[in-house]
Order: structure tokens, then sequence, then C-alpha cells
């Protein structure tokens, strides 16, 4: 975990292009990406995690037409927007299906009555 | 760590995207039954337009029980897209073949989402399914009793036929209370 992040956020996933860390104290899972950090709510990480998902990115590799160069993605409830290469995309979907695997572990962990991922450290 | 998925709703996300589908299938369904409303209805045959007409409200209800339940639950609920649907039949019988395929995917499409909920331990919404199941066993039952009596009525008593048709009930569902 980077130093500069506020002590009640805890690491969920990380890659090389950014780190989805959870704070507990806000009930909220914070996004971080090309510079850019987005607190977002369980509800709405399932249904931007589900919308950079779809994104056609044959089409997207595929395609001639400039429109098809990049997506934009509005992550719900926010003023913010992705505006995606390719590329981007790719690492997007890598660092958030990771997130999304790693808080379902936690919830098998909790269900089964083990130690949590944050008690595993 | 908490999870915070749990807190927010006891319906895991595996489940709650068959139910959205489901949510979806329910609607087309009633779009369907609605056209086979108006193909009855323009060519003459009033009761069994009257059923179908029910029956699409039926869907729709069916459809919206699902709905509640997802956002009652703190889970998301997507008003779905509803594609066109077949418009024209070529007769009586057909229309009733097509409920009764649609009544068959459905029963398949609920047996399927029981399937998920069990795999996921969902033994809550296992539990409304149920109620789907039973529902299910009385519409392909209804469907299936209204393609016997086409094969039984002499084609030229037509208004009887229709009337028949209208009235099929299924009395005896064994999983009904008494």
């Amino acid at each position: 975990m980077e130093s500069n992040v506020p002590v009640s956020y805890q690491e969920v996933f990380s890659t090389d292009k950014g780190v989805v860390y959870q704070c507990d104290r806000t009930n909220r899972l914070i996004l971080s990406f090309w510079g850019s950090t987005t607190p977002l709510s369980a509800r709405d990480f399932a249904q931007f995690r589900r919308m950079v998902s779809t994104v056609n990115v044959h089409q997207m590799a595929l395609s001639t037409d400039t429109a098809d160069d990049v997506e934009i993605l509005t992550i719900p409830r926010s003023e913010r927007c992705y505006v995606l290469t390719l590329c981007e995309v790719i690492h997007l979907r890598e660092l958030l299906n990771g997130a999304s695997l790693m808080l379902e572990l936690n919830s098998m962990l909790r269900e089964c009555g083990c130690a949590t991922l944050s008690t595993l450290g | 760590m908490k999870d915070l998925d749990r807190l927010r709703t006891l319906i895991k996300e595996p489940v709650e995207l068959v139910l959205n589908q489901q949510i979806k299938m329910e609607m087309v369904s009633s779009s369907k039954y609605l056209a086979m409303a108006g193909w009855c209805d323009r060519n003459g045959y009033d009761h069994s337009a009257g059923f179908f007409y029910k029956q699409s409200e039926e869907e729709r209800k069916h459809a919206m029980k699902l709905f509640h339940y997802l956002c009652d639950q703190g889970a998301t609920a997507y008003s779905p897209d509803v594609p066109p649907v077949g418009q024209e039949f070529d007769t009586l019988r057909s229309v009733f073949e097509s409920a009764l395929d649609q009544e068959i995917a459905v029963t398949d499409s609920i047996n399927r989402i029981i399937g998920v909920c069990r795999r996921e331990g969902d033994y809550a919404t296992e539990e409304l399914m149920k109620w789907y199941v039973k529902e299910q066993v009385e519409e392909e039952y209804i469907a299936r009793r209204c393609l016997e009596l086409i094969d039984q009525i002499p084609a030229d008593q037509v208004y009887y036929l229709d009337k028949k048709l209208a009235s099929v009930t299924y009395d005896e569902n064994p999983f009904e209370d008494e």
C-alpha cells in the first residue's frame, strides 16, 4: 500500500495501473486508476464493473472508425468519466475483476466463519 | 475487512443477474401474450382474446414480483428492453402452440434459477422461486389442455371452442393449498 493513503483504507487489489481500496469507516470502495481516485458504494462499484466488462473490445480492436478508438465510461453517481483506449479498458477490467474476486473471497471467508482478508494480512 | 456487498444485500451477483434475466423473460412473455390477444381479438375469438389479455397481465405481475423483491433486498433491478414480438399467427392452434412453447421456456428458466440459488446458497430466493415453480405447473397444464380441446372439438364449432378455451383452469393443482 502507498504511504500517503489514509489509514482507514485497506488494499483490496492492485495492478501496475491502479489500486482498489476499501474504507470500512465510510463503507466505500476507492478506485485509484490513471491518477484519479474515486470513492464508490458497493452497488456503484458492481455496476461500474459490469459497465467496463460489457465494453466491446473486439469492436474497438477491429474497427477503423475513429469513434471506436476510445470508450467513454461514466462512473455512477460521479461527475467523473474515463475516456479510455483499448489498452486502458483492458487494464481497468483487470483491476476491477481482480478486486471483485478478492471481495468475493472475503465474503466466502466471512460466510464460513474464517478470518477475513484484513486479518490474514 | 467488512463484507460491503453482504451489508448491501442478501442477494449475490449471480442470482441478481439471473433474476434480472427472468424479469426480462416475463416482460417478453407479457408482450407475446398481448400480441396473441390482439390477434384473437381481430379474428373474432373474443373469449380467447380475453384469456390472453389476462395472461399478459399475469406475466407482468410475475415480473414485478421479482422486480420488487430485488429492490426490497437492496439489489439492483433493471427495467428490461423488450424486443419486438411476432404479431401474426396462422391459426388459433398456432397461437396456443406458441403459448405452450413460451411457458416451457419460462419453466426451464425458473429451474435454472433454482440451480443458481442452490449453488450460491441463497435459500431465501429459492423459497420465492418455489412459488414460480407451482405457477408454471398450472400454466403448462392450461396451455396443454387448450391444445387438447382444439384437437377434440370439431372445427365447425368455432364459437364453442373459443368459449371453452377461455374457461380452462387447473382446479386440481396438487401444489395449491386446500
